[in-house]
């Protein structure tokens, strides 16, 4: 009988329905609370459609990411200047140092900024005002710029240095990830190690720019990660984990840098 | 004479890759998803993963195996009933294994590999990668949590279920 009248209810009211889901999902969660283990129950309408990014990393995207003319990109990237720098190394710790970042990596965040899967007020306008061939010639671009790891020179790397105790923490995870908990090495993907397609180079990254993103994905603001991956790494890192990786890539050492040469 | 024990030391190995191109072709064309457009739509789609109820009682989980993650990362399935496992690959071989029982499914790219499970009790399991897939294979871990079935939640149509902190 009560089930039949929560049917009804179904059809009836959406906004209801998401209240008494909620409702569910403490009743769920209770009996488990009381049992001494903490268990995080998640319950998520499927079959959404929702699609995290248009681009997949087909022979065909790679054939048209490198397709382009570095020296039209140089000229395009003129406006990108005045954010990422002349040289790809940004002036601003919160905007994300492009020089020498891989084609296909570039070319994902814009097509993406174009597609809206991944938010920004300034670069979802600038994405849509570029065609696809000027996308590929300014990806172009950027990739040929020289990596620069010189700690004397501030432009590279303008932030603060770890703490022992956070590039100890940062060492640990870029290098071997936590196993008891799941969490892959960054190395892993994101060099020097193995890189896997789409994923930036973080070596020479902003510290700033990483702390954003990473809190980002952790907490929803940005889910254009193809098949969940950051979403989930970030939903296991702690708040310290996150500012200490964010030090330790803004601080060079995942470049070869050490804390006695900053 | 050495030349020709040569000669005839290259013949099968120019055999095996005649043979090998026709049948990776096949394999091409007998792919039951695409590991590289998983999330575009279809069965591994983002919000197609995790539990999902059946009208007979029994759950199905959905998930994909990438380097080096489970999506979900913490799955929920309640004790003692048949659990269908559907998982899929989106880049190498992985293996979804269970520790503390026999079970190990399978996860390669292009097919999708289906197991029926059955947890009695409830309890943690972790669950490791168990075929090498690359530098961050050690720590491609997660974990099955099984609850009592009262504790499961009351899923409705298409709705799905994790335990995992996202």
């Amino acid at each position: 009988m009560s089930s039949s009248l929560l049917c009804m209810e179904k059809k009836g009211s959406t906004v209801r329905r998401d209240k008494r889901r909620v409702l569910r999902l403490i009743a769920a969660t209770a009996p488990a609370l009381l049992a001494g283990g903490f268990l995080a129950i998640k319950v998520y309408a499927g079959a959404n459609g929702r699609v995290p990014s248009n681009v997949t990393f087909s022979p065909e995207t790679a054939a048209a990411a490198a397709s382009g003319d570095a020296f039209r990109g140089m000229l395009l990237a003129r406006r990108c200047a005045h954010c990422h720098g002349d040289e790809g190394f940004s002036p601003v710790a919160a905007t994300p140092n492009l020089a020498g970042m891989d084609r296909l990596t570039n070319w994902k965040q814009l097509q993406d900024f174009r597609d809206h899967k991944r938010s920004s007020r300034v670069m979802e306008p600038i994405a849509a005002s570029l065609s696809t061939q000027d996308m590929a010639d300014v990806v172009a671009y950027y990739a040929r710029l020289p990596v620069f790891v010189d700690f004397q020179d501030n432009r590279a790397f303008p932030q603060a240095a770890p703490s022992a105790q956070q590039a100890e923490v940062a060492t640990r995870l870029v290098s071997f990830g936590d196993g008891e908990r799941g969490i892959p090495p960054c190395q892993a993907c994101h060099g020097p190690v193995a890189y896997r397609p789409g994923a930036p180079a973080l070596m020479t990254q902003n510290g700033d720019y990483l702390l954003q993103q990473l809190e980002a994905f952790a907490n929803g603001g940005r889910t254009n990660d193809i098949n969940e991956s950051m979403r989930v790494i970030t939903s296991l890192l702690t708040e310290s984990e996150k500012q200490a990786l964010a030090r330790y890539y803004g601080g060079g050492l995942g470049a070869g840098g050490t804390m006695a040469g900053k | 004479m050495l030349l020709t024990i040569l000669v005839l030391c290259l013949i099968p190995a120019t055999r095996f890759y005649q043979i090998d191109e026709p049948v990776l072709r096949r394999f091409e064309r007998h792919k039951e998803v695409d590991p590289l457009a998983l999330h575009l739509s279809g069965e591994f789609a983002e919000g197609n993963l995790g539990t999902q109820q059946n009208a007979d009682g029994s759950v199905t989980v959905r998930m994909i195996a990438e380097q080096y993650l489970f999506v979900p990362h913490c799955v929920l399935v309640p004790a003692g009933v048949p659990v269908h496992v559907r998982v899929t690959s989106a880049d190498a071989v992985h293996s979804f294994a269970i520790e503390g029982t026999e079970y190990a499914v399978k996860a390669s790219p292009g097919s999708i590999n289906a197991a029926q499970l059955d947890f009695p009790s409830p309890g943690t399991y972790k669950t490791a990668c168990r075929e090498f897939c690359g530098p961050g294979h050690y720590a491609m871990r997660s974990e099955v949590r099984v609850v009592p079935r009262e504790q499961f939640p009351a899923l409705h149509g298409e709705e799905r279920v994790d335990c995992a902190a996202r």
